[in-house]
């Protein structure tokens, strides 16, 4: 009985350590994290870059778009006063006849758009974020520590605190080793029978504790896999033509809604049919971008693909102008973004009402050859975006969505007494859509 | 009896994680059948409606018909031959006689569906051109050349609706009123160069 007591103490002891051990080391890994230049301010300006910048300033801060490349913007501006003046109300500030804003407003025929509600701190982020991705440090796997310390990288730090654990562990087996053999002398000098020790396989203390943490590890993955059943989170399906985002919208800058024009109309976001890629392609029949691989590694033949939309066509490069378009085939494409029969979603809601960027859902697409599902389309996600994202009104300035305007009408015609009441009708009750979607 | 439990919960946990999706596989999902449409869903394909004997589909408006929310009181005449091109001139702009054409919407659709080829400066050199650097071979028309400027409203409609030498025909993306929108935001970009373009003409002319 007592060998048992003597075992299960050792036992109790070494898992206090172990778990001792993993705590420490993943609280050592989140200081190192935050010591590592507040990435949860770079994690703000980057939301808030791609919400209100990027549908203009190009993504890797090195290529012009439609406004200037932003990498090595602070360094440009002597004042960081007038650079955030400049992001509030670019038009005040150039009118004002500041030498740099004058300069900055001639650089591209469009004027920026003002952005007066966003705070000092935001701004701040946001200029962290664009100094981060421009100077490659986003890239690296893990963000350099403090000054003081020399830069260690995560993955460096959990072989360490493996190897340290598994040490203690060594130690911890061992010293239960010559505490058991001791006892054992111990008792046959005093001359009590030592009981010999069961097999480990018929220890009810090992099977048990076995037992606990196999239920506890396949049980995580067990529920894991229920809840991302129907998730179709990375699905990556082969496409009848190896189509790159990458080539069209983003090497070559082709707006998302050259395409996918519907989305800013209608509940689908269009898949374009062949004459919108013969738009261009009855011209560009050979690809001379560099080198494309498809997701195994494999070279892919761009002027081979673009044979293929060809065939889909009916078109003859030999023989440009006899082109019959309405012999044209359509191409079965196969849908990514599937979402259950009873969820409705509608993106002119999104993109047009809510002003929400296509990457927000869909990732950088600008920089996937085939496209990969980004989001995990669940309702949580749903919801979560939901919960946080702002509705823009601001139907004083112009640029929000003015839809409760007709509310506000509505709320000051019966308090004139212009109106008694409102119906159903008033706020869109017999639009069609209403009931037949 | 234990082990062989535990090693079936493993099997099992394994297996379930690979209901997942990736690659090339959707995954699985709970009940297939409120997941997946039983409706027609948008494009669909639509064998089943041609087994059915409904052949005419074509997924194309009937001829003629307008759509509901394109109320200009206008049905383009003029179908896509030489003769329609040399007709369209006389068409005018169903927008000239509306105040306030929303320019701004107007400029997002040239943006998107014209800028590519024919430059955010209207000059023929959008980033798929290039100055002849980008993969698109043929130049586009420079908006500011002096005969682009003198081209009527309607010859450019035409050339919207139909697609005209390499461009293609633009009236699967743009409808009827965006398509006029574009022409007037053009014409307000023209509008200053060709204010002292007519002051130079009209001198040589005297």
């Amino acid at each position: 009985m007592t060998n048992y007591k003597y075992i299960l103490n050792r036992l109790t002891l070494i898992m206090i350590t172990l778990f001792a051990v993993t705590v420490s080391a993943s609280i050592a890994q989140d200081s190192t994290k935050a010591a590592g230049g507040n990435s949860a301010g770079i994690e703000e300006g980057k939301q808030l870059f791609t919400s209100k910048c990027q549908a203009c300033h190009s993504g890797d801060m090195k290529s012009n778009s439609i406004g200037p490349a932003l990498g090595g913007i602070e360094a440009q501006w002597d004042d960081k006063g007038k650079l955030h003046e400049w992001i509030r109300n670019n038009i005040a500030l150039t009118a004002s006849g500041y030498p740099k804003a004058v300069e900055v407003s001639k650089l591209t025929p469009v004027v920026m758009t003002p952005f007066e509600d966003l705070t000092d701190a935001q701004i701040d982020n946001i200029l962290a974020y664009i100094d981060a991705k421009f100077t490659g440090k986003l890239d690296q796997p893990a963000p350099a520590a403090g000054a003081a310390k020399p830069a260690t990288s995560e993955s460096q730090n959990n072989w360490i605190f493996a190897i340290v654990t598994l040490v203690l562990a060594l130690i911890a087996i061992t010293l239960m080793f010559v505490n058991r053999r001791l006892k054992r002398l111990a008792n046959d000098v005093e001359g009590i029978p030592t009981v010999e020790p069961l097999p480990f396989f018929r220890n009810k203390v090992y099977l048990a504790t076995i037992g606990i943490i196999l239920f506890t590890v396949s049980g995580y993955y067990f529920s894991k896999a229920m809840i991302n059943m129907n998730r179709q989170i990375h699905y990556e399906p082969l496409q009848p033509i190896f189509y790159s985002h990458k080539v069209h919208a983003g090497i070559n800058q082709i707006n998302c809604l050259y395409c996918h024009g519907n989305a800013w109309e209608s509940k689908t976001a269009a898949i374009p049919s062949v004459n919108v890629c013969m738009n261009c392609h009855k011209t560009i029949q050979k690809y001379n971008g560099e080198q494309l691989t498809d997701a195994s590694g494999a070279m892919v033949d761009g002027t081979a693909e673009i044979q293929k939309l060809f065939k889909y066509a009916g078109f003859d490069p030999q023989n440009p102008n006899n082109w019959d378009e309405s012999k044209a085939k359509p191409i079965e494409w196969v849908k990514i973004h599937n979402l259950p029969d009873h969820v409705y979603f509608n993106h002119s809601q999104h993109v047009r009402v809510g002003n929400v960027q296509c990457q927000t859902c869909h990732g950088e697409v600008t920089a996937m050859n085939e496209v990969t599902q980004f989001a995990e389309l669940s309702m949580g996600w749903c919801v979560n975006c939901h919960r946080q994202t702002a509705v823009n009104f601001n139907k004083d300035a112009g640029s929000g969505n003015q839809f409760y305007s007709i509310y506000e009408k509505f709320h000051n015609d019966i308090k004139s007494g212009k109106m008694d009441s409102v119906t159903v009708k008033d706020i869109g009750g017999i639009e069609c859509q209403k009931c037949h979607y | 009896m234990k082990k062989y439990f535990l090693i079936g919960t493993i099997i099992a946990g394994g297996l379930l994680v690979g209901c997942g999706a990736g690659n090339n596989n959707p995954g699985y999902s709970y009940m297939p059948d409120m997941a997946y449409s039983v409706a027609y869903e948008t494009y669909a394909p639509t064998d089943a409606l041609q087994k059915a004997g409904v052949s005419s589909y074509n997924g194309l408006p009937v001829e003629g018909t307008v759509a509901q929310d394109d109320d200009l009181g206008f049905v383009y005449p003029y179908k896509n031959d030489s003769l329609g091109y040399a007709l369209s001139k006389n068409v005018k702009n169903p927008l000239d006689t509306v105040a306030n054409v929303d320019l701004k919407e107007a400029e997002r659709l040239y943006e998107i569906n014209c800028g590519i080829c024919h430059g955010s400066k209207l000059d023929g050199n959008g980033p798929l051109f290039n100055g002849g650097n980008g993969p698109y071979t043929a130049a586009p028309k420079n908006f500011m050349d002096k005969d682009v400027i003198a081209l009527a409203d309607g010859t450019m409609y035409h050339s919207i609706t139909y697609g005209i030498r390499a461009m293609g025909s633009y009236a699967s993306q743009l409808k009827p009123i965006q398509r006029w929108e574009i022409i007037k935001f053009i014409r307000s970009k023209q509008g200053k160069t060709a204010t002292a373009a007519a002051a130079s003409d009209s001198t040589a002319a005297k």
